[in-house]
């Protein structure tokens, strides 16, 4: 017995060796930044919120490849969950750990250029920027008229219904106008006799500041105005169309079509929601959640207050750019040229490695061209649903990114909410946000 | 090995004819070497408070009267007392709701953790396997605050246990973190249950060090479990009471993982308290001066608070 233990299994100078070399072996796997030493990579990092699903293995793709291809940089993704995303960069910046990619939410990119996070795009980046997007996505990468950085995916607002609860209720269509949206929304919602709600007409989502406030906005642009004045030093909230938003959204909550405390989110996707307002990016979520039920998922334009209204939503963006602390700018930038010009063959024709992760996870790009390329021209893309959000683009409203639009942003959450649940009237919501945010955005920072 | 700490050795004046004015040098001489052993020994304690609790203090006083987005340290702006001031004005949040819901917070805690505690500690005192009940009460410490937030968040939604429960017994749903009059008497539930194991620990301690004499002779006395509870029990238990009492108040006045894990500081402002909005002001908006004076305003709520409590327990004569 002990002969045989002996003869096949490891001896202790047999672990003594493995052990330290295991760990060495572990130690040189570990990611390093690179010391950029002649036969010693560069190692950039890149952070961002794609980090699980489809997103994540979406950007893993072109990264994979750069790193196959070139032998002398290579880059390292740390992903985030986009609700952790800006305390992240913040956090990590403090504690001298930044990423030397980041990939921003485009509204914070005045208050990172403030913090002097954000290096701005060498000139010749800067002008192929400019160049090869859409001025809503170059204006949401630039602050003062300086580019940060690369646009990425661009977010525009629609309404995602549930086909089969709107046949179940006797509704045709997705509503066209706020009328329209009301009466869907009455007829479809059910409760049962304790007050549960087991479907909700019309979905408001309390997930986090995007979503809330995201969904108001929307509805505030499809009626005709704008969260910030046109100058830019307060807010435009309590115009006629601001109440108008404000009101439907506090009569759907009061006549029970709404309950805000339930995650929407999750809700539609179990088939418990028949309508809400979204961004493009829950197109890729609810594919792979629902499975065959997406099939019942439909998205129409935004209603507008009436029939014949001139269309309108928000628009919402992210970039890619460089940060001020990264060892190797350069190098960056360069990673970021190939990635985002960089043309690769798809089906149909060729578009940048970019634009065809974002359609490949339901999310455009600033690129015309790249979207018509890859959704078909006669709609025919790879999921129809993404479809009114590439329309979208000719006439969504590009969020503000003044510095201190997060805090205006948060405001704007807290009073909407205080109003959905009751703690305030209409009035008092509007009052309240103007106030505050005109406080914050006048502040001279 | 020299025991420079020992007194001096006594009997010289018995040789008489050494001068006063040597002995009194030599005694400093002494004194000044005792000091300095004194001080070198503290030195390890001395050095982690100042680089730990003093330079940050000093430079968080700094930055509470300036303006800095947290980054470049050559980016701090000195604006006076106008982040204080701001954060009094009209029209700011951070007295009413911040203030008040972190005190209202506190106090809720404290009262529901120290009753329950208090019940249970007694209850325990009179119960065989009393390791086995102390340590299932603490259980909760040991998990991890994330935990605990997530599974009583899915206990209070719409068709959670709680709600399931009421609707067994006949009653309606309640959309407890939904609501904004129930969300923080809801989130105050969950943190006094998660602290009572603590002070369940603390106070069953106590109750041992009450001497059983004084049991025996109210049983002679023939006084009922009550009278004995109020008049023997409680006032001995003063010191255990008081150290809960204080403890909990500053864990609640301090709390923030709990509150952004099941309400984020929503619906609207209801359940937002002074250290969420700290934390959102430094890392969310990346004004550092804002938090540090918000966190200077906490810290003189802390220290009021705590000294208000050790005047009033000192009052009815106990040493804190």
């Amino acid at each position: 017995m002990r002969g045989s233990r002996r003869g096949t299994g490891p001896s202790r100078r047999h672990l003594a060796l493995a052990l330290p070399a295991a760990l060495l072996a572990s130690g040189c796997a570990a990611p390093h930044r690179g010391s950029g030493r002649p036969g010693d990579p560069v190692v950039l990092t890149l952070l961002s919120h794609y980090a699980s699903g489809e997103l994540k293995e979406a950007l893993r793709g072109p990264v994979d490849e750069w790193n196959a291809t070139h032998d002398r940089v290579k880059v390292a993704t740390t992903a985030v969950e986009f609700s952790d995303l800006l305390t992240t960069v913040m956090v990590r910046q403090a504690a001298g750990q930044g990423a030397d990619i980041l990939h921003p939410y485009c509204l914070w990119n005045g208050q990172l250029v403030r913090a002097g996070v954000l290096r701005p795009a060498p000139p010749e980046h800067a002008e192929e920027i400019r160049r090869g997007y859409g001025r809503a996505a170059v204006g949401a990468a630039s602050v003062d008229g300086t580019v940060y950085g690369y646009p990425t995916e661009v977010q525009t607002y629609a309404l995602y219904y549930n086909k089969r609860l709107l046949r179940a209720a006797g509704v045709d269509g997705p509503p066209r106008t706020w009328r329209e949206l009301e009466d869907t929304a009455y007829r479809t919602t059910r409760r049962d006799r304790y007050g549960n709600t087991l479907v909700q007409g019309f979905g408001l989502s309390t997930y986090d500041d995007s979503t809330t406030v995201g969904q108001t906005l929307a509805l505030l642009n499809a009626a005709g105005g704008t969260f910030v004045s046109a100058d830019g030093r307060g807010t435009d909230i309590d115009s006629p169309a601001g109440r108008a938003v404000f009101g439907l959204e506090h009569r759907l909550v009061a006549e029970g079509a709404s309950d805000p405390g339930v995650n929407v989110y999750r809700a539609f996707a179990s088939g418990r929601v028949a309508m809400v307002v979204s961004a493009g990016w829950w197109s890729g979520t609810l594919r792979t959640l629902m499975g065959r039920d997406y099939r019942d998922v439909g998205v129409a334009p935004v209603p507008v207050p009436r029939a014949g209204d001139r269309r309108a939503t928000l628009c919402t963006g992210f970039m890619l750019g460089v940060n001020t602390a990264s060892r190797h700018p350069r190098e960056a930038w360069e990673f970021l040229r190939w990635l985002n010009t960089g043309r690769v063959t798809v089906k149909g024709g060729a578009a940048t490695r970019m634009s065809a992760l974002q359609v490949s996870v339901g999310s455009l790009t600033g690129r015309a061209d790249d979207m018509r390329t890859l959704l078909g021209a006669g709609g025919s893309g790879r999921d129809p649903n993404l479809r009114p959000f590439l329309d979208a683009l000719g006439y969504a409203v590009p969020e503000p990114n003044v510095p201190g639009a997060q805090r205006a942003k948060s405001l704007l959450r807290t009073n909407i909410e205080a109003m959905w649940t009751g703690q305030q009237s209409v009035d008092q919501a509007l009052r309240t946000i103007r106030r505050q945010v005109d406080q914050e955005v006048s502040r001279a920072w | 090995m020299v025991n420079t700490l020992a007194p001096e050795p006594t009997g010289r004046a018995e040789h008489g004819a050494r001068p006063v004015a040597p002995a009194v040098a030599v005694r400093d001489r002494r004194g000044r070497r005792q000091t300095v052993v004194a001080y070198l020994f503290l030195a390890p304690v001395l050095l982690f408070f100042t680089v730990f609790l003093a330079l940050p203090l000093g430079f968080a006083l700094l930055l509470s009267m300036s303006r800095w987005t947290g980054f470049d340290l050559g980016g701090i702006e000195p604006v006076g007392p106008r982040n204080f001031t701001a954060l009094f004005a009209a029209g700011s949040t951070f007295l009413a709701p911040v203030l008040t819901n972190t005190l209202l917070f506190a106090l809720g805690t404290v009262v529901l953790a120290l009753a329950g505690s208090l019940l249970v500690a007694t209850c325990i005192d009179r119960l065989r396997f009393q390791g086995v009940w102390r340590t299932l009460y603490f259980l909760p410490m040991v998990t991890t605050v994330v935990a605990v937030g997530n599974v009583w968040k899915y206990m209070y939604e719409p068709g959670g246990l709680v709600n399931g429960v009421l609707n067994a017994l006949g009653a309606g749903s309640v959309a407890f973190l939904a609501d904004p009059a129930t969300a923080l008497p809801s989130v105050v539930v969950v943190q006094a249950w998660a602290s009572l194991g603590s002070a369940i620990l603390v106070l069953t301690a106590g109750l041992k060090a009450v001497p059983g004499t004084y049991y025996e002779a109210a049983a002679l006395d023939g006084a009922g479990p009550v009278t004995v509870f109020l008049k023997i029990t409680l006032p001995l238990l003063r010191p255990s009471l008081l150290f809960v009492c204080v403890t909990q108040f500053l864990t609640g006045l301090q709390s923030f993982a709990l509150i952004i894990v099941m309400t984020r500081g929503g619906p609207g402002d209801a359940t937002d308290v002074a250290a969420l909005e700290m934390y959102r002001q430094a890392f969310s908006y990346g004004d550092w001066g804002t938090a540090s004076a918000a966190a200077f305003v906490l810290f003189l709520v802390v220290l009021a608070v705590t000294l208000a409590q050790l005047w009033f327990f000192g009052r009815k004569g106990e040493d804190a």
